[in-house]
């Protein structure tokens, strides 16, 4: 699914790097990257190491892989103050720690349907959506309530 | 309790307010104000570490290295910066204890300073609230909305929330029970501005579940204090103050994964090292001044330290029993970062020696002869957010 907009990035960019590019790439392609064991499949982000087994180079048993894009709330709140400018037209918006399916935690907000509140739908079933802005150069991931 | 020569704090100076004050003019005023608090000479220290925050407002190298020569600290034979988040005074006074202990120093100037209060006026210019909002190399979340401290903190008490049915009026009489406090400080920012939980509620969210008054100040201001070893220390002007024992603990052991970072903090090594060391266990301590950047902070080290079982801070907190007059524990007891000013653990550390000291005036604990300060910090990237806990015990024998 994708949620396009059209206007100009008034808002912090993101910081990406070397050791992010990747996931970045893969966010534009609509793949949600989870930096991922090759030997026994440990699902890890932002990218580290595999804690199951010894990494000589460091991290070197693992690649990135398309992670399911589901997951479920973990904690959660709305924010009321627009902190930044940019974010001015955005609030209250409710504002995610998602613990994915595999297992890692990527924070973003919630779009579309709404929680009806911060603290009751923590634990709530959510899959993942991918915002571009392509004037930009990015793309962000959000997530979106599933019923279950 | 250990032979050994212990590290004794024997100077205090702090500033604050004015608001609007530079870093480096507000640091050096607390300096010389505490090498004048201990009856020393800027000539007798030599050596100076100087708390910078990192993560969240806070920056690096502006100021920090010029302080020595800005503050004429020109027998310091080393300096450096030190710091971790809000967690400064903890880190600082371990580092001079090993300058102390090996003979490289005699008297070791330790000073915090803030101007957040100025650079968040700075930014209301601009529509923004609060200070930077540059993304820093591998953080997530600012172009998301994850924007300040409360937009991931207040995850915390949420969790606490969802998973132990703590409620927002618990929270709040945390922040009363600190205003309590703040009233009976005269120096404190809240001074003379009592609140009650309904004040509490009805204050605007800032990032539900945190109200307005579940949050702390931004201030200005420099806290500076002087260490030496104990021997020195019974010669000079004040009644020492002994770092009876410190510990350290992260809480993230097992990463980016690990989610009891939530509603637990590195309390437990960190605990059980510095109360080793100072021979004490937890009914001892007379006073804690624990971290409090948020509400939720001070709830999960009361569970964590064991005042209350993990769940049952809120209980535990809105029976007043860390209020004056309460029958619990007094906790942060000049206002807090809450009610009093906020300059990281410095502020709790330096009430901890005024408490000790017996200068509380109508704050003063009856008796306050063991305190524990509290630090708390780290890099902000999201979920791992604040991962150094650091204890410290300080006595007033
Ligand atoms: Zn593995």
């Amino acid at each position: 699914m994708t949620n396009e907009t059209v206007t100009p990035w008034n808002k912090p960019r993101p910081n990406i790097d070397t050791d992010s590019e990747e996931f970045w790439e893969g966010l534009k392609r609509h793949e949600l990257l989870l930096w991922t064991c090759k030997e026994c499949n440990a699902s890890y982000w932002p990218k580290s190491f595999c804690i199951n087994h010894d990494n000589e180079p460091f991290a070197a048993n693992c690649e990135w892989k398309a992670s399911s894009g589901y997951g479920r709330i973990y904690s959660m709140n709305r924010h009321e103050y627009a902190f930044h400018a940019g974010f001015k037209e955005d609030v209250p918006y409710f504002y995610a720690l998602v613990e994915l399916d595999e297992g890692p935690v990527i924070s973003s907000t919630i779009v579309g349907e709404q929680p009806t509140d911060p603290i009751r739908d923590i634990g709530r079933r959510v899959r993942i959506v991918f915002e571009d802005h392509p004037d930009a150069g990015f793309t962000l991931p959000r997530w979106e309530l599933v019923s279950e | 309790m250990s032979e050994r020569n212990r590290i004794a704090v024997v100077g205090l100076g702090e500033v604050h307010p004015p608001q609007g004050m530079s870093q480096r003019m507000s640091a050096s005023e607390a300096a010389r104000l505490a090498i004048a608090d201990a009856g020393l000479q800027t000539s007798d220290i030599d050596g100076a570490i100087d708390l910078r925050r990192t993560g969240g407002g806070g920056d690096r190298a502006s100021y920090s290295d010029t302080f020595t020569r800005f503050g004429g600290i020109t027998n310091a034979q080393f300096y450096f910066t030190i710091g971790r988040g809000g967690a400064l005074a903890g880190l600082a006074t371990a580092a001079a204890t090993g300058f102390l202990d090996r003979g490289l120093a005699k008297y070791v100037l330790c000073v915090a300073a803030v101007d957040d209060w100025s650079k968040a006026e700075e930014s209301k210019k601009h529509g923004h609230r609060g200070m930077s909002h540059a993304e820093k190399e591998g953080y997530w979340g600012k172009a998301l909305g994850d924007l300040r401290a409360a937009s991931h903190h207040s995850w915390m008490a949420a969790r606490h929330m969802a998973e132990y049915g703590t409620t927002s009026e618990q929270l709040g009489a945390i922040s009363v029970a600190q205003r309590q406090w703040a009233c009976l400080n005269p120096t404190a920012r809240m001074y003379g501005r009592p609140i009650t939980i309904e004040d509490h509620q009805s204050s605007p969210w800032v990032v539900e579940p945190y109200h307005r008054l579940d949050c702390s100040l931004i201030s200005d201001g420099a806290i500076a204090f002087i260490l030496t070893t104990e021997d020195r220390a019974k010669d000079l002007k004040q009644q020492p103050i002994y770092v009876s024992g410190q510990g350290f603990g992260e809480v993230n052991d097992g990463l980016w994964w690990e989610k009891k970072n939530l509603t637990h903090m590195a309390v437990p090594k960190a605990r059980d090292l510095a109360f080793a060391q100072a021979g004490i266990t937890l009914d001892d301590i007379d006073t804690a001044q624990l971290y409090d950047c948020f509400t939720g902070e001070v709830l999960l080290q009361l569970e964590d330290y064991g005042w209350a079982e993990k769940g049952g801070g809120g209980k535990f907190v809105a029976s007043g029993a860390t209020a004056p007059g309460g029958d619990g524990i007094p906790v942060n007891t000049g206002g807090g970062l809450l009610s009093n000013w906020h300059l990281g653990d410095a502020v709790g550390f330096a009430e901890a020696v005024t408490q000790l000291r017996g200068h509380a005036g109508e704050r003063q604990v009856k008796d306050a002869k063991i305190a524990l300060s509290t630090g708390h910090g780290g890099e902000l990237v999201s979920p791992s957010m604040c991962s150094i806990h650091t204890t410290t015990i300080l006595t007033a024998e």
